[in-house]
């Protein structure tokens, strides 16, 4: 049984937004990775993913955001993530220091925004 | 030739005495079976004897009746014998006929009733006495006396010769029975001779006294040989038992036997025959056995190989059945579950009856029973392919009326055509909440604290029985303490007995003090099909939410990352009813399935482990023991080091241990609604 996580992907611009429903945790988190590194063309300037519907995280969904913040890097784009203010997930992020690796924003217009 | 008169008393008596004598003497060779021409011949001089005549004679009628043929001549010249004389009653023989009684004639010269016959008159017989032998429209014919003078026959002297001739009537009786047997008899043994079956006869001991052609030419043996006990020699060795056991205990009790039985043939080869035998009876004595063989070894081979071919299919179709069904059950956290399978008796098909249980994400379980029509390996081939398709919809579609409408597309689109049966049920354990479909099933049976009471909503038709279909599904509450039976219709379904009966029956069967559910299927189980092997295949799942235990968690999971996602359902809503906030909720779950994740990624390696999470609340205060049978303290991935430093940094107290080869991590942490009290 895995866990039921739904993507969707959407142009804004020169960002792709993934908006992740549902939970992510050991036993999807590969998936997730692959499936947003081949949703990103090469003209594509950054990566946001949107976790305002996202319940939960787990480590390997944190490693995975690692992951793809160096992978982007190399291909300078950026990685950002929206979590809103009062999420469940925002003591994870800060203990896991993911900030340091993609930004974080309370919401998606601001992470539009930069 | 004297003639012998006494008109004294003692000679009187003294001459009934020998008459009497003579007639014992008749009679004793009579019942010594003596021939009827010994005892004719006997008869005639015996009488001429006694009574002191010259001549006695034996008059035999002739089949057609209008004639008596001299059979005994006592005196008379040689031409008397075989002569046949008028029966007429013109003539004294006649008359003796038709009057039924001994007739005395004095002399010839005065008598007007009748006339002497044409051998008496040649023999110039001029007194006589005739009795009629054998009684009026059975007569065998008729005995007389005769004498060449006047001569007076007393009463004792008619009496005499109407006692020899009842002796004559009865020897003559039995003799025309014998030839009555005999001829049928004769008529037997031709027609047995050129029937196409084994005949044979034996005498009370059950010793063979006859076959027939057809067994000696189908055994190859002699006629002798078959005589007596030595027919069973013939008998195949692994039969020769069974044979002589059968036989005897039949023929003590002389009752019909039948026994198929391998026979050895003109060839050396055996072959089956079917042999049937009954006793026969003779004037209600027992003779021996008639009976007959037949031929049977085309059909019994033939039916040993389709046996062979249905037992081997149905051993096939047992066999994957099984494989099918769950090994066990899982282990679902608050709840009690049992099932049982029972396939049909050996002879019976093997059915395509199924059951299952699982957790869905949404903390739910489902259940489901089923039936796929059919029967055989096809059926128990299709019940994979169903029971698959049941765990892959059961786990995304929340809706039962869905997940059973799904099944039936996947179906009736198909290259497989099959039609099943389906009970699909999602409990909640917490609330007692039941959703469920009925697809042509019989009804869920719900042993509530108050009794039993069927679920009769959700009904539609089979799966795969038409497209589109309806489905349809009901919902209901089962009050607390409440027991849920799933089962298919081997359960209750009996041709005889009407299913609202059987119904009744297991309702009724199912009450009682509750006891553990193990012990439910087995009193239900005696209870309604008793000693019996079910003509049909039983499946059989009993379910029962146990009393919620608001408290604490104490589960034993595969170690496989698949445990992680009913893992975090079961402790968040834990967390929930124990009064914890929703960021407290998926910390402290995170922290236990991160401790979870480290025990199934490092303690093992693939194969059948599990893992053991205990959580409690006490005090406001959260402990959680996640233990392991391996060591994971050496980090070996960089998010796995994250996992312990999340453990860490979400939990008050954190300790990492090693225990008996394993490795135990407990926590706890201290929930806000506490801290604010």
């Amino acid at each position: 049984m895995t866990s039921p996580a739904e993507i969707a992907v959407v142009r804004e611009g020169g960002a792709i937004v993934a908006h992740v429903t549902g939970d992510v945790d050991m036993t999807n988190a590969a998936h997730l990775r692959d499936e947003l590194l081949s949703s990103i063309p090469n003209d594509a300037l950054a990566l946001v993913i949107d976790l305002v519907r996202c319940r939960y995280l787990d480590s390997a969904a944190i490693e995975v955001l690692f992951d793809l913040a160096r992978r982007l890097g190399r291909r300078r784009q950026a990685l950002r993530l929206v979590v809103p203010k009062g999420s469940p997930l925002t003591r994870v992020l800060e203990l896991t220091e993911v900030g340091s690796a993609a930004p974080i924003f309370e919401t998606l217009d601001q992470a539009l925004a930069q | 030739m004297a003639r012998r008169r006494s008109g004294s008393r003692p000679d009187q008596l003294r001459v009934r005495a020998r008459q009497q004598a003579a007639v014992a003497d008749l009679g004793q060779r009579a019942l010594a079976g003596a021939p009827l021409a010994e005892l004719i011949d006997t008869a005639a001089a015996t009488s001429a004897c006694e009574l002191g005549t010259d001549y006695a004679s034996v008059l035999e009628l002739t089949d057609e009746g209008s004639g008596l043929l001299v059979r005994a001549a006592t005196g008379f010249p040689p031409g008397a014998l075989g002569t046949v004389l008028s029966a007429e009653p013109d003539q004294l023989p006649g008359y003796a006929l038709r009057s039924n009684v001994a007739v005395v004639t004095p002399d010839f010269a005065g008598e007007e009733r009748f006339r002497p016959s044409e051998v008496q008159q040649a023999a110039g017989v001029v007194s006589a006495m005739a009795a009629p032998i054998g009684a009026r429209g059975r007569h065998f014919g008729v005995i007389a006396v005769h004498a060449l003078q006047p001569h007076h026959f007393s009463a004792d002297d008619a009496h005499f010769l109407t006692a020899v001739a009842n002796v004559l009537s009865a020897a003559a009786e039995r003799a025309r029975h014998e030839e009555a047997l005999r001829e049928s008899e004769a008529g037997f043994r031709e027609l047995a001779d050129t029937a196409p079956v084994m005949l044979w006869t034996t005498d009370t001991d059950g010793l063979v006294t006859f076959v027939n052609e057809g067994w000696l030419s189908w055994t190859g043996t002699r006629f002798e040989d078959e005589l007596g006990a030595s027919w069973t020699l013939g008998v195949h060795p692994d039969d020769q038992a069974l044979v002589l056991g059968s036989w005897d205990q039949r023929l003590a009790a002389r009752e019909p036997w039948e026994l198929e039985y391998r026979l050895c043939t003109h060839t050396g080869d055996y072959r089956w025959v079917v042999d049937r035998g009954v006793p026969r009876y003779e004037g209600g004595a027992f003779v021996g056995y008639v009976g007959a063989a037949v031929d049977i070894h085309e059909r019994k081979t033939m039916e040993g190989q389709l046996l062979a071919i249905y037992e081997r299919e149905h051993d096939i179709a047992a066999t994957l059945q099984r494989s099918l069904l769950p090994q066990r059950l899982p282990r679902i956290e608050g709840l009690e579950l049992a099932a049982r399978y029972l396939p049909a008796a050996r002879g019976a098909s093997i059915g395509g009856d199924w059951y299952d249980a699982l957790e869905r994400p949404d903390g739910r379980v489902a259940l489901v029973v089923g039936d796929v029509v059919g029967h055989g390996l096809r059926a128990a081939a299709t019940m994979g392919q169903l029971r698959n398709a049941f765990r892959a919809y059961g786990l995304v579609e929340d809706s039962p009326a869905e997940v059973v409408a799904r099944l039936n597309r996947l179906v009736t689109i198909g290259v497989e055509e099959a039609m099943a049966t389906v009970l699909y049920l999602v409990l909640d354990r917490e609330t007692g909440e039941v959703a469920y479909a009925c697809a042509g099933h019989p009804p869920p049976l719900v042993l509530a604290p108050d009794g039993p009471r069927f679920l009769e909503g959700g009904r539609s038709v089979p799966v795969g029985a038409a497209d589109p279909v309806v489905f349809r599904e009901s919902r209901e509450r089962l009050e607390p303490g409440s027991t849920l039976l799933l089962y298919t219709d081997g359960l209750v379904e009996r041709r005889d007995v009407p299913l609202g009966e059987r119904l009744d029956e297991l309702a009724e069967a199912a009450r009682g003090p509750e006891v553990d559910l193990e012990t439910l299927c087995d009193r239900l189980l005696a209870a309604v099909l008793g000693d019996a092997k079910p003509s049909d295949d039983v499946a059989l799942l009993a379910v029962r939410p146990l009393a919620a235990g608001a408290d604490q968690i104490s589960v034993s999971l595969p170690a496989e990352p698949e445990s992680l996602t009913g893992l975090r359902r079961r402790l968040s809503r834990f967390l929930h009813a124990a009064g914890a906030s929703e960021i407290e909720a998926y910390e402290i779950t995170l922290a236990i399935c991160e401790a979870a994740g480290n025990a199934i990624e490092h303690a093992y390696g693939p194969g059948d482990a599990t893992f053991d999470v205990e959580a409690a609340l006490a005090d406001g205060e959260l402990a959680a023991t996640v233990r392991d049978r391996g060591n994971w303290r050496e980090r070996r991935s960089e998010h796995r080091g994250r996992g312990l430093r999340i453990i860490e940094g979400l939990m008050d107290e954190v300790d990492v241990a090693s225990e008996d080869g394993g490795t135990v991590v407990k926590m706890r942490r201290r929930l806000e609604a506490a801290r604010a009290a």
